[in-house]
């Protein structure tokens, strides 16, 4: 039966692109710090040069990504209330996010004194500490998402795995773009391995990425109206097929894989641009193609 | 029905003899539902007209309103409608995101109430409702919904559309009190509530309402067609790809 809509309201979207930009944020943020602790926690030697400015840039991130978050509200005056313990939602993952989005910079701050001034065994402690913080506050980013039943591209068990794991890709790329910056101004070279290593992180991420991507697209097509509706519309977007899958995933891993192309920084540079700009575009799809299918 | 409530009024007695004076809390707490019964519904718009004059709804904005749609063709073509509002959740999924409680289900009544002072705005409810009955006041800068015009049932007045409907299409009462109206007609019509699958509990409650109404739109096999049915209701779908959310 062929039934026409006459009229109906649906309601505007919320939310600006701060949104996006904010996951983004912490996102980086995240990846850098975990990266940071490669070597202060887990003491992996090859990655000491790239401790301290990893958390630098790590603290740096969190400043943008609340103010993101602050921008966006439309009662920007009132971003305390979370913060008000009377006020707390144990249901909501957003009242956990914002003491989460509170404590991890100042662990942050404590974490990167200590590796200023060379005291491994308490930064050791403190990276303990502040890793699990990490995960959680992107995590937390993901089951922001994945708990809202009421839209199917959000309604998923993969998503905190795979914000968090796109967050460790994205925190890697930036990483390798500020290592090879380091490596041309400073006097004492890296070790060539250590962009080695970097490497095959990245390509193993960016293949889990690709990995949760297909079992998305499976579960969906064979979903509710919604969900099916949802990977249509998503397959139909040029920004999210040729930008978030073809240039933020397929051309790095070819360039990362590809034996011309692997040993070279150039190459190198141009994929984990290319990276960063692709997690961004994950950002900017998961929030607003959820978005598009309405709900009334 | 009347059986029950003789069984009642005899507990009710035995209690009596047992505790003088009867305790307070024995009485249920009330449970406001509405019924729309679409067979009355002539599409009038009566009640969003008294929505937005009560609510003070800003222009461009609806607290509730109608949903119309057409089928088939003619000379075998219906004009079909539904009435939209907040469904008032027992589990409300706008609750449960809601970072700092501004807008929480009250026990008295099982209403969804908002407090607008609390609220901050992060959009997170207009987002995660499953029924797209919040939005964001442009006065307030809040979001906001329909609450069964809480302040109205508050000092003991029926909603402002309920009194509205012409064709007494819309029954408001308790749903804990078996005698109430809307009790008796839950109990002896066959009744829908809109995305039952999603284990919100709605209570609103619909008679005779099409099911390519009820929450999404039908759509045919043809994949492209259904996306370009679908993009065809998104508010902006000449806004570039960079605008959205503006």
């Amino acid at each position: 039966m062929e039934a026409a809509v006459l009229y109906n309201v649906p309601h505007a979207i919320p939310w600006q692109v701060y949104i996006p930009l904010y996951f983004y944020f912490t996102g980086l943020s995240a990846g850098s710090f975990i990266l940071s602790t490669l070597s202060t926690v887990f003491r992996i030697k090859l990655f000491k040069p790239m401790a301290l400015p990893a958390a630098i840039i790590s603290f740096l991130l969190l400043l943008l990504a609340p103010a993101c978050l602050i921008f966006d509200l439309h009662q920007p005056t009132r971003f305390w209330h979370t913060l008000v313990p009377e006020y707390f939602n144990r249901t909501s993952a957003l009242s956990y996010g914002s003491w989460l989005l509170t404590l991890y910079p100042i662990a942050n701050l404590v974490y990167i004194y200590f590796i200023f001034v060379k005291n491994d065994q308490v930064t050791r402690i403190l990276g303990m500490i502040t890793v699990p913080l990490a995960i959680f506050v992107h995590a937390y980013t993901g089951f922001a998402f994945a708990l809202v039943r009421a839209r199917a591209w959000w309604h998923s068990a993969l998503m905190p795995g795979y914000f968090l794991t796109s967050a460790l890709l994205s925190g890697i790329a930036l990483l390798v773009v500020v290592a090879m910056v380091m490596d041309r101004y400073r006097d004492d070279k890296l070790d060539p391995q250590l962009f080695r290593s970097l490497r095959l992180m990245m390509i193993g991420i960016l293949l889990t990425d690709l990995f949760w991507n297909g079992s998305f697209w499976l579960t969906l097509l064979v979903s509710t109206a919604d969900g099916y509706a949802s990977i249509m519309l998503a397959l139909h977007e040029t920004l999210y097929v040729w930008g978030e899958l073809v240039c933020g995933m397929l051309v790095p891993l070819a360039i990362l894989i590809l034996p011309w192309t692997k040993e070279n920084r150039a190459w190198l540079c141009l994929a984990s641009v290319l990276i960063i700009g692709g997690v961004f575009l994950m950002r900017y799809s998961v929030v607003f193609i959820g978005f598009d299918i309405p709900l009334s | 029905m009347s059986n029950s409530s003789e069984q009642k009024n005899v507990n009710q007695t035995r209690r009596d003899e047992r505790s003088p004076e009867p305790v307070a809390k024995e009485t249920p707490p009330k449970r406001w539902g509405m019924l729309v019964d679409q067979r009355r519904c002539i599409g009038c718009h009566s009640c969003t007209i008294a929505c937005k004059s009560e609510n003070n709804v800003p222009p461009g904005f609806w607290r509730s309103w109608i949903k119309g749609i057409q089928k088939g063709s003619f000379p075998d073509a219906g004009n079909l409608y539904l009435r939209r509002l907040c469904n008032q959740c027992d589990v409300p999924p706008c609750c449960q995101v809601c970072p700092v409680q501004a807008t929480v289900r009250r026990e008295e009544d099982g209403i969804v109430v908002m407090y607008y002072g609390k609220c901050i705005g992060c959009g997170m409810c207009v987002a995660a409702c499953p029924y797209d009955a919040r939005f964001f006041n442009p006065f307030r800068q809040t979001a906001d919904k329909c609450d069964f015009c809480v302040a109205r049932i508050d000092v003991g007045l029926r909603p402002a559309c309920v009194e509205a409907c012409v064709s007494g299409a819309l029954v408001f009462g308790d749903l804990n009190d078996p005698s109430s109206e809307i009790s008796q007609r839950l109990a002896s019509i066959g009744t829908s509530v809109i995305k039952p699958e999603l284990g919100t509990k709605p209570k609103v409650f619909y008679i005779e309402a099409d099911h390519s109404l009820m929450g999404r739109i039908q759509y045919s096999d043809d994949f492209k067609e259904a996306v370009m049915e679908y993009h065809k209701h998104i508010p902006s779908p000449d806004a570039s790809y960079w605008k959205k959310g503006r």
